[in-house]
């Protein structure tokens, strides 16, 4: 069942074509890596499929329970209601996503109140209930996001992003700013979080290796165009295009 | 008065302020833009309310001022004085004579009647001002009613206080729909915005805002199920009227440092104490 569809998407920043005729569909429940080198269009097609950028021609189709339906006949209103409600965006850094002047506990009510939930005790419970999702100490529940670690921003930001149940969460470069260390554990976490729950997801990045271990499915992107697309293990084991060809060997041997 | 025009502003001023207001009062809590001018005070002192009452006042009318609830203070005595001036208007203190009203940061306790107007002095109209810098952005917030923000303000007041400890310009939600500041009254005030049968004007001369509620509009503080709103007030009875449901203030009486509470409402604290007289 298709959740996301993209069909033939162009977007031009001046004589640059970021996007030149990109099409690509979502299933539930499934995990589509697009990946790419820097420039080549991947995070400007992401923010046309979260609706954080509208797109000079063709359009996205989302299903909201009633068939595909195109999101530029929502109203901002609308498109809102998704964005904050059932689907979440998942930044590289998660200081922009956050505000740093209010407590942990808070950012991760903020999705809640905005939904509207009125209850003090059960937003507490609720947030303390995801710091341990994300394997954050609940005592640090009234501590401000500034004096955390770079990964446990980045665990808080995942946290306040599932919070109100997303069914479609956007992730752009989800483990990009973290040392290597603490990057394998946020993928760990992601990978359990996204299993468990049956979240559908699409992922930005630029390392083979994050999109072998949690893409279900896999776009490769050179130019604003979609070069090669397939089954993960497939695409990456037998890489037909040039291009990808030339990004699975660039990894160095583990 | 000698070459002024009734009530100091010139007609096509006034048209253009009763223009905005007519659209703050069909619009419950939506703040208009409006051309604020020039007026003989510094912002900061009322030059809102006092261009909402030059733009409402007539020659029937009767005006009472109040400063922080006080009619004889410097503000409050110099507003009245220039209106008495400027368009020969009959002033008054007490409130239910008054057909206008124009308050500094509080409502008089006396309730007010259907067809008395009260005129709010606003500093700062935007409720979201301090948890969104762009006024663009915040002008969006109210377009979709995206108020979340100020509910995480209050549980981070509930967290770190362990209740809200605003005590004043406690922002509302008029009639469910726009987020509203009640001007700095205290939050013991908030409770008289509702369903007031006056007509509620509010003006910000500096930022050049006029909002109204017109009479018998829903006026909510926004709370928490677990946590209600709880119009603050000090414990102690004024030492002159001894009235027990006034809103007081606290005065250090003389140099040993000994302090008294007083009604801040100096109309309702004289016409108790000239009725137990």
């Amino acid at each position: 069942m298709t959740l996301l569809q993209a069909q033939n998407l162009h977007k031009r920043f001046g004589s640059l074509e970021a996007l030149d005729g990109v099409s690509l569909s979502l299933r539930r429940h499934e995990i589509l890596a697009i990946v790419g080198e820097s420039g080549s269009g991947k995070s400007t097609l992401l923010n046309v499929l979260a609706g954080r950028a509208s797109a000079d021609e063709g359009d996205v189709y989302y299903d909201r329970g009633t068939g595909l339906a195109p999101l530029s006949v929502l109203g901002e209103l609308e498109l809102r209601r998704l964005q904050r409600a059932r689907w979440g965006f998942i930044q590289q850094d998660p200081r922009q996503a956050l505000r740093l002047s209010i407590t942990a506990g808070g950012n991760i009510g903020e999705r809640l109140m905005a939904s509207g939930a009125r209850h003090y005790g059960d937003i507490r419970r609720t947030a303390a209930h995801w710091l341990e999702a994300v394997e954050i100490d609940p005592a640090r529940l009234d501590d401000l996001p500034r004096n955390f670690s770079g990964g446990m921003l980045q665990r808080l930001q995942i946290a306040a992003t599932l919070v109100t149940g997303p069914e479609l969460v956007f992730m752009d470069e989800p483990t990009g700013g973290l040392d290597v260390s603490v990057q394998a554990r946020i993928l760990d976490l992601i990978r359990g979080l996204v299993r468990r729950l049956g979240l559908a997801a699409v992922l930005v990045t630029h390392d083979i290796g994050v999109a072998r271990l949690l893409a279900d499915r896999l776009v490769v992107m050179r130019r604003g165009r979609i070069v090669e697309s397939g089954l993960t293990d497939q695409v990456l084991d037998d890489p037909h295009h040039e291009y990808t060809q030339l990004l699975v060997s660039s990894v160095l041997p583990t | 008065m000698e070459g002024y025009n009734f009530a100091y502003l010139d007609e096509q001023t006034k048209r253009m302020i009763r223009r905005a207001i007519l659209k703050a009062v069909a619009i419950p809590g939506h703040q208009i833009p409006f051309a604020s001018r020039e007026m003989p005070l510094p912002s900061g002192w009322g030059t809102g309310g006092i261009q909402v009452t030059a733009a409402i006042l007539g020659p029937d009318d009767v005006l009472k001022v109040i400063d922080q609830g006080a009619d004889d203070t410097t503000n409050a005595v110099s507003i009245r004085g220039f209106f008495a001036r400027t368009a020969g208007a009959a002033t008054t203190t007490r409130t239910q004579e008054a057909s206008i009203i124009q308050t500094r940061h509080r409502i008089p306790e006396t309730k007010l009647q259907a067809g008395q107007i009260i005129v709010y002095q606003v500093p700062m109209p935007e409720p979201l001002y301090r948890l969104e810098p762009s006024r663009a952005t915040a002008a969006r917030m109210h377009a979709i009613a995206d108020y979340g923000a100020m509910h995480v303000k209050l549980y981070e007041e509930i967290t770190r206080f362990g209740r809200v400890a605003l005590s004043y310009d406690y922002p509302v939600m008029a009639n469910e729909r726009y987020l509203m500041s009640p001007s700095p009254i205290p939050a013991f005030d908030n409770p008289k915005l509702d369903m007031s049968p006056a007509l509620q004007l509010f003006g910000a001369g500096r930022e050049k805002r006029i909002y109204a509620l017109p009479p018998f509009t829903r006026v909510r503080s926004l709370d928490f199920e677990d946590h209600p709103f709880h119009p603050g007030r000090a414990n102690a009875v004024c030492a002159l009227c001894g009235a027990e449901d006034s809103y007081l203030d606290e005065i250090v009486a003389d140099d040993q440092g000994a302090k008294m509470f007083v009604c801040s409402d100096t109309d309702y604290c004289d016409t108790r104490r000239g009725e137990t007289r």
